[in-house]
């Protein structure tokens, strides 16, 4: 076993654990890297550092190259490692992989949400397209005034916080200009669209698009509510945050209808609850109205149904399709069950230890996939059709995350491993302009055609 | 000197008449709580005639009768119906109390009962309890599979738990082996352990942390005296060879394996004391889909050379489809559905089934099912709906299934359903 063999490059003896004065060693070395980055998430920066553009402006989200590491103190723990995919607008992707192949952590990078200082981002762009107020000189957001049919704003009687017609010194009441509102009564302004480097955002130019940009819907729905706080305070929130100029009245009835929209039958009292007294099928509907309530264009869902019944989920997934439409919006759906997957994305992307090993579109990837992984994943699923007496299964492990190897991961696992295998990590090939499989098997084909 | 000897005797006087006083107060305690007890065991008794009084069987079925034949329900009476209910069960369990368990079965529970107190008096007696699991009855043969699914919170666990006796069922009998073990006390119990196992559903937190995997291995091997002292260690080597586990593990902690790797450990410690029955609890609802094969096989692998008998409790239908070849469906402590896997899986009866059936994705994006959803949660099962539990989410609840329970009856060979759709055909 390991123990016994001795390491080529030093000559000691392998052990399977690390002295105390290696770990310091490896402490400081990380402490470098990481001070470093966290002084950049920190800096302040002008707009124009984190802007840039999208290579096909049909899509929403762009990640190309991303590495995020955490830096340990056994070791730095690549999580993702060079993962690049792209989220076209108003479609569903579903990110599918075991439990540790980094598809939580790409969700988590997208959304800055990596605990620091360990979890870094080192390289990579994730570009998102955004929208944002414009701005005047002051650096306001501008308002959307309302118009009337000859095209001259509407005037409005002026009133102060309490809801009371303002007088001028005359008795006169003030009149001003209208805000146009949305059909939630929330206060409209005049957006833009800018695509954003996420990778290279500071923390709080982040604010701008958590929660109101990208939304996210998590696993845990007990865990990720407040439970001092009721259903309508933090459902407000959103509207406080999100949207200026918006009343407590207007956060309230935004909240309502949001609460409405996920199909919760009684809003009104769902508003006044606190998280322990809803069931797990109603806190998880409330997650998805607070990510519904920033009017957000890309949704993470990471692992939206894994913590409920199949009944549940059902009516959770019904839910996500039906919203998905009304909103216009894009999904980047992360789990580990295929028939979520089958049932719910247009384009799939399936991960193993930290990498993209296969990426196409739903029928592609269930029709035709290529990988020995992705071809063994479905076939060690049993299914309610299928009458095999023994399912395949894949042996072995995931390998180890620190000091991954240089060679493809799924080698000591793979059936159908050659000669090519024991060399460079496999590069992708593109078998059809949408499906990409990164596999030595196929790498003859392409140079064939060629 | 003499004014503190009387103060003495004044204050010793103080408190003899205080030590009379508390002896009076607490007898007086006792006496108005024996006067309650009497008077509460009384009035229930006086209940209880009153009921049987007004239901004879054959009054409250002609009165039930009336109402359905009718189909208007207004004016129906639900505290008598559940008490008629209660009665005809204890009727039907009595009844059923000395008949000889069937010598095919390993396992045969009848009318299983785990209730659990929520509210009691103070003399102890339990006004309200969660009815976790009620009345569960079946037969289960050796080296059969039984798959015992449902939502979460519905009962199966803690049946799986209450067959083991790692909870003291509140009523029913269970027959294993042909003897009832539903009464026995934890010692009489010990020596049957070694005859019935379970597999726990989180490997990470059923494995002791401090000890070897072979300490773990030869810890009920030695306790339970399979084999010879000196044979231990070879025993233990050759249950984990048939459980894939490498002989170098022997010497290895729980924390160095991985999930797939933990929960073979689990599977050969329950398999060190060679069982007849394992109840497999959710074994790999905490695994990936490429370790969940490897285990699924490897307990079927088992079952082929050993000859073992489970009760394989999941909330997964596609893993309880593959795995077994009886299937009971739970809903809220009651058993709804039973029979052979074919017979399920080819014709759900109960609503319930054909829901559950339904709402599983299925791998193929190509194939958009038409999906019952079924409204609402789970009802808490510490208040249980009126009539058929599942009146509030069933999509062809009609005014019957609302007042009256139904009767879990054999509709086709071996086929068991709890549902009023198919008991007014015959």
């Amino acid at each position: 076993m390991a123990e016994e063999i001795k390491d080529p490059k030093t000559g000691k003896k392998n052990r399977n654990y690390l002295t105390g004065r290696e770990i310091r060693e490896i402490v400081r070395s990380n402490n470098k890297i990481t001070h470093a980055l966290e002084k950049k998430k920190r800096r302040k920066a002008k707009e124009e550092e984190f802007i840039t553009t999208l290579k096909d402006d049909k899509n929403i989200l762009e990640v190309e190259d991303l590495h995020t590491y955490f830096f340990t103190e056994q070791g730095v723990v690549k999580a993702v490692n060079g993962v690049s995919f792209e989220v076209p607008q108003g479609s569903t992707v579903g990110v599918v992989g075991e439990s540790g192949c980094g598809k939580s952590v790409t969700s988590m990078s997208i959304m800055q949400l990596l605990q620091g200082p360990a979890g870094q981002i080192v390289s990579g762009e994730i570009r998102f397209k955004s929208y944002d107020f414009k701005r005047d000189e002051k650096g306001n957001p501008i308002p959307i005034w309302e118009l009337d049919e000859n095209g001259e704003p509407v005037l409005a009687e002026k009133k102060d916080k309490k809801g009371k017609t303002v007088l001028d010194k005359e008795g006169n009441p003030v009149l001003e200009q209208k805000q146009k509102r949305d059909e939630y009564g929330t206060l409209q302004y005049e957006m833009e669209e800018k695509v954003f480097n996420i990778a290279e955002m500071p923390i709080k130019e982040m604010y701008r698009l958590r929660g109101r940009q990208i939304a996210m819907i998590f696993q845990e729905p007990m865990t990720s509510l407040n439970p001092v706080f009721t259903i309508g305070n933090q459902l407000d929130e959103v509207t406080l945050l999100h949207f200026p100029g918006s009343s407590k009245a207007d956060a309230k009835r935004r909240s309502i209808e949001m609460l409405n929209l996920v199909g919760i039958a009684m809003p009104e009292r769902v508003y006044k609850s606190y998280p322990h007294e809803l069931s797990g099928g109603m806190r998880q509907r409330v997650m998805i109205s607070m990510a519904l309530a920033g009017d957000p264009r890309l949704i993470i869902a990471d692992e939206p149904t894994t913590a409920l019944d199949v009944t549940i989920q059902a009516q959770i997934l019904d839910l996500l399709r039906d919203l998905k439409q009304r909103i216009n919006g894009s999904i980047l759906l992360i789990t580990h069950d295929l028939g979520i997957i089958a049932e719910m994305a247009d384009y799939v992307v399936v991960m193993y230890a930290g990498r993209i090993i296969e990426k196409g579109t739903a029928s592609e990837i269930f029709h035709h996939p290529m990988h020995p992984y992705t071809i063994g994943l479905q076939k060690s699923k049993p299914t309610m059709d299928s009458e095999k007496e023994t399912l395949f299964n894949i042996p072995g492990n995931v390998p180890n995350p620190i000091d991954m190897p240089d060679y493809c991961y799924f080698r000591e696992r793979c059936s159908r491993c050659k000669k090519a295998c024991f060399g460079d990590y496999p590069p992708m090939v593109q078998v059809s302009p949408t499906h990409f499989v990164a596999c030595h098997l196929y790498d003859d084909k392409k140079e064939e055609e060629k | 000197m003499t004014y503190s000897y009387l103060a003495a005797a004044v204050r010793g006087g103080q408190i003899i008449a205080a030590g009379v006083m508390l002896a009076l107060v607490a007898l007086l305690i006792i006496a108005a709580f024996v006067l309650f007890r009497v008077l509460v065991k009384k009035r229930e008794k006086e209940e209880q005639d009153i009921v049987e009084e007004v239901s004879t069987q054959e009054a409250l079925e002609e009165h039930n009768a009336q109402y359905i034949q009718s189909d208007n329900f207004a004016g129906f009476d639900d505290a008598l119906e559940a008490k008629r209910e209660q009665l005809l069960r204890e009727k039907k369990a009595a009844e059923e109390k000395d008949l000889p368990p069937d010598e095919n079965a390993l396992l045969e529970v009848r009318h299983l009962k785990m209730y659990f107190p929520l509210k009691k008096t103070i003399g102890g007696k339990v006004t309200l309890a969660l009815r976790a699991v009620d009345d569960v009855s079946f037969k289960l043969k050796a080296g059969e599979t039984l798959g015992i699914v449902g939502e979460s919170g519905c009962g199966k666990t803690t049946m799986g738990r209450a067959i083991l006796k790692l909870y003291q069922p509140t009523g029913g009998q269970i027959f294993f082996d042909g003897k009832d073990i539903a009464g026995y006390k934890p010692k009489e119990m010990r020596p049957l352990r070694t005859q019935m196992q379970i597999i726990f559903q989180d490997p990470y937190s059923s494995l002791p942390p401090r000890s070897t995997v072979g300490g773990i291995l030869s810890e009920p091997v030695k306790v339970h005296k399979i084999v010879p002292k000196d044979e231990t260690k070879d025993y233990v080597m050759k249950i984990m060879e048939q459980c894939g586990l490498r002989d170098y593990y022997y010497e290895r902690y729980p924390h160095e394996f991985s999930g797939g790797q933990r929960q073979r450990i689990c599977i050969a410690r329950a398999l060190s004391v060679r069982p007849k029955l394992v109840v497999c609890d959710e074994p790999v609802s905490a695994l990936d889909v490429s370790i969940q094969a490897q285990i699924i096989n490897l307990l079927k692998q088992l079952q082929a050379d050993l000859g073992l008998t489970y009760l394989f409790i999941s909330h997964d239908l596609s893993v309880v489809k593959h795995i077994s070849d009886k299937i009971g469906v739970m809903y809220l402590g009651s058993m709804v559905e039973f029979g052979n896997k074919q017979d399920i899986f080819t014709n759900p009866m109960h609503p319930y089934t054909q829901a559950l059936f339904s709402a599983v994705p299925n791998p193929n994006p190509d194939v958009k099912m038409d999906r019952i959803v079924l409204k609402g949660d789970i009802p808490s099962p510490a208040n249980p709906p009126k009539g058929c539990k599942f009146n509030t989410r069933c999509p062809h609840a009609k005014e019957i299934c609302k007042h009256i329970a139904p009767k879990y009856k054999e509709y086709e060979p071996g086929h068991f359903v709890a549902c009023h759709c198919y008991s007014q055909e015959d």
